[in-house]
């Protein structure tokens, strides 16, 4: 396919809504400072592109990536500070301050990002209110440097090709900014970066499995957003000339989220909706005097109730309506799977593993050992510590003792990502679906790598998406999908990154009789063109079709092995796991 | 005893059930076939008042039910199994069951323990596991943790979704007795299952779902040489 089929089948067009958007942004951006001009709006002109900046950030962070920062404010601060001190006290260049303010929020960013690899939810919550409050109290206490509760005066302006000496070039300035900014937010979401964060957003441990090194994700993540804040925070103190430690504490904090949600947390357009709504609301309300607070309270929590994803959320539900449904094209290619080496060789070897459960032994030390163009079946009693396996081998556990070697390689240790990366592919028991996101999107995560051009990754996506035979349904929001479509997109979604190995766990699991037919038709042909398949199953007539090999468990220790239909005589497999024989083969 | 008359379900613009009529009388198993999406869970969930009718109307003994919320349900005897379980992961295997009752007032301490204790009877794996937590069980263990529980309501009629789901074959066997077994003790029960040789075995009658409607029903026996049914849910193949 070429990559100008690929562009209209994903969507990519000079007419798609956003690219309309951006010049109807700079159009607006040219309009406002000459409508609006008294001094007054002026400034809140620059006041609401400042903090509409502050806001694509925690698009980046919250929107995409889906944790939460309560410390936007503190990386708005170190831009504001670094050009406010930048220019009065230091004596440099206002550019030259800024860098220094963005650097300043790198190494922010990156420190709070880290903290993020252990904690989640109302803990990160917790560590970021935190660092913002640090933040306020150096700010405020260490006079020396920060001038302390004063602030700082006489901030200069910086020279964008003509000195910006009026309020109204200067709101130019800032409003470009922000164009510029959203223009980059909007287009990072649908780049490898983009979906790998709302990936990691929908759910981070098959994100991880499909070979997206999540910690790194979510560290650029918290950069990005603070670097961008940063932008916005020294727009701001140019803007205003004058700055103090009120402007940058928690209150601003909670604002900036309450803007991001109110206005649409995964949309570029729907912050900037939010950072407008919630700049302007409070002067609307001034008239109101006492009860302003009030209504401006009210007003966010009325929205946050009835439309959960915001203003700009809502015109899109509005707008999907009448959104036209992108077919995907045939793919050039056919799916490349298996790897390549020789038939037979041995690609797997399990020795000696163990893992442990406080007290629970639920792998006993179990050898086994997959070849080249096999399809071998793990099959045991429930609680045998079949999924414990196949969780060892995807390295979603460390085992407590025993060496994995997969393709010559020592694997033990190595994160999911990596091993997705070295060649093996798993699905997963209960769906572990990016339910938000398309098919399509959910296919190009499992076909992205680090290197590699994006038109590779999604003719690989297409071509694993024809492979299933779901092509109808590609542009279809998972959540939306019935159960046996969601299935096919796991499956496809593990083979758009062209394994070597693909760990199976339960495909069959809700199938009826006759989509189990199927699905045995799909992995001979997978098989048929090379790929090697561990499949766990307790469906006895789909192993017996598809595999050849198989290991039995039982309470985590190996208790027959050897063709399939050797096991399934095997009297201790009959008595621990088949019961009647001929009910379980369905003879 | 319970009867659903031209039911129409949808789930904000989707429509999960066009119109379906089924019934169950004292004393029987009935199954519910179909394809993935045809609309089974949807009828149980509809008929146990987890989701409401748009349309039509379900009736327990002559009286509609359909209006009720799914807890005053659960106290005119109809309990829910739920797919994939659903143990509460924190609580004991004796706090599932105990849990179980919920939907009678003033149980009264030795008939809980009587109950229970016929629970250990029913499944002796329980009885050994009782002071484990919901999420340390297998996954066997948890489908009958939660059939347990399920009968502790002491239900009239039991609704259970994919019993057999992820289960060695041994313990499909194991389940299979077991619904019977709960049958033959007075218990009316509504089937959904994947496994239509083995749910067709069991069940006095069927119906088969597909896309919201029911499209064919019949006793079991019928059903189960039916060459349509075959096709679709047994995988084709000659009846045996």
């Amino acid at each position: 396919m070429s990559s100008n089929e690929i562009k209209k089948a994903t969507g990519f067009h000079w007419l798609r809504p956003g690219y309309l958007a951006l010049v109807l942004g700079a159009v607006v951006v040219i309009l406002l400072p000459l409508l609006f001009t008294s001094r007054y709006t002026t400034n809140l002109l620059i006041l609401c592109a400042s903090w509409g900046i502050a806001t694509l950030g925690l698009v980046v962070v919250l929107g995409y990536t889906g944790q939460i920062s309560l410390a936007q404010a503190a990386f708005y601060g170190l831009g504001a500070y670094a050009v406010a001190l930048g220019t009065t006290r230091w004596g440099v260049d206002w550019w030259l301050a800024l860098i220094l303010g963005l650097a300043a929020a790198v190494l922010a960013g990156a420190v709070l990002g880290s903290t993020t690899l252990k904690l989640g939810g109302h803990y990160l919550a917790m560590v970021t209110i935190c660092f913002q409050i640090i933040y306020t109290l150096i700010n405020t206490n260490w006079i020396a440097v920060t001038g302390g509760p004063d602030g700082i005066s006489n901030i200069k302006r910086p020279p964008f090709f003509v000195p910006l000496n009026s309020a109204q070039k200067y709101a130019w300035f800032a409003l470009g900014a922000l164009l510029l900014v959203a223009g980059l937010v909007w287009w990072l979401r649908d780049t490898a970066l983009g979906r790998a964060m709302r990936a990691i957003r929908e759910n981070e441990l098959a994100a991880e499995a499909l070979g997206v090194d999540t910690r790194r994700v979510k560290v650029i993540a918290f950069i990005l957003s603070a670097v961008i804040a940063a932008l916005g925070g020294a727009i701001y103190a140019s803007g205003y000339l004058y700055i103090s430690p009120d402007s940058f504490n928690f209150d601003h904090a909670v604002a900036f989220l309450a803007m991001v949600l109110v206005g649409g947390s995964e949309s570029a357009l729907g912050a900037i909706l939010g950072a407008t709504l919630l700049t302007f609301l409070p002067e609307w309300l001034r008239d109101l005097k006492r009860i302003y607070l009030v209504i401006y309270g009210c007003a966010i929590i009325l929205v946050i109730v009835f439309m959960p994803e915001g203003l700009w959320g809502y015109v899109k539900l509005i707008g999907r309506r009448f959104a036209r449904t992108a077919v995907l094209p045939s793919a050039r290619g056919t799916l490349r799977v298996g790897g390549r080496g020789m038939a037979g060789e041995e690609i797997l070897r399990v020795e000696g593993l163990v893992k442990h459960f406080g007290g629970v032994k639920a792998v006993d030390g179990v050898d086994f050992s997959v070849r080249r163009g096999e399809v071998h079946a793990l099959i045991g009693p429930n609680g045998s510590g079949k999924t414990t396996i196949i969780n060892l081998l995807s390295g979603l556990y460390v085992p407590s003792a025993g060496r994995i070697r997969f393709l010559g390689r020592d694997i033990v240790g190595l994160r999911p990502s990596r091993i997705a990366h070295a060649g093996m592919a798993r699905s997963f028991q209960n769906l572990r679906l990016f339910r938000e996101l398309s098919m399509w999107e959910n296919v190009l995560v499992g076909a992205q790598r680090e290197v590699g051009s994006e038109a590779d990754t999604q003719e690989r996506a297409v071509a694993a998406i024809e492979f299933v035979g779901a092509s109808d349904k590609a542009h279809e929001i998972c959540r939306n999908l019935p159960y046996g479509h969601q299935k096919l997109v796991e499956l496809a979604r593990a083979l758009a990154g062209e394994p070597d190995l693909l760990l199976l766990d339960e495909p069959g699991a809700g199938l009826n009789q006759t989509e189990k037919q199927e699905l045995v038709r799909l992995l001979k042909r997978l098989n048929d063109m090379g790929l090697t398949i561990l499949i766990v199953e307790h469906d006895m007539s789909l192993v017996s079709s598809v595999a050849s090999v198989a290991t039995v468990l039982n309470f985590g220790k190996k208790i027959a092995e050897g063709t399939v239909d050797e096991v399934l005589r095997h009297h201790g497999v009959v008595e621990a796991y088949l019961g009647n024989r001929e009910v379980a083969l369905g003879v | 005893m319970f009867e659903v008359r031209d039911v129409h379900v949808a789930y904000g613009a989707v429509t999960a059930l066009r119109g379906i009529s089924l019934e169950v009388r004292e004393g029987e198993i009935v199954c519910l076939l179909g394809a993935n999406g045809a609309g089974k869970s949807t009828t149980l969930r509809t008929v146990s008042g987890l989701l409401h009718p748009l349309r039509g109307e379900v009736l327990l003994d002559g009286r509609p039910i359909h209006r009720l919320s799914a807890e005053a349900i659960a106290k005119q005897g109809i309990s829910h199994v739920p797919e994939g379980r659903h143990v509460f992961p924190g609580l004991t295997v004796r706090e599932n069951l105990v849990l179980g009752t919920s939907n009678q007032s003033n149980v009264r301490r030795d008939e809980m323990e009587a109950d229970i204790a016929r629970m250990f009877k029913l499944f002796p794996d329980l009885e050994r596991l009782k002071h484990a937590l919901g999420w340390t069980l297998s996954g066997g263990q948890q489908q009958m943790l939660a059939i347990a529980r399920g009968l502790m309501a002491r239900p009239q009629i039991l609704l259970m979704d994919e019993p057999s789901l992820g289960l060695a074959p041994i313990l499909v066997q194991e389940v299979f007795r077991v619904i019977k077994e709960i049958n033959i003790g007075g218990t009316t029960i509504l089937l959904v299952e994947q496994n239509a040789t083995m749910a067709l075995a069991i069940s006095h009658r069927g119906y088969v779902m597909e896309t919201g409607r029911i499209v064919l029903q019949g006793p079991a026996r019928d059903l189960l040489q039916n060459p349509q049914v075959r096709d679709a849910y047994l995988g084709g193949g000659k009846p045996a």
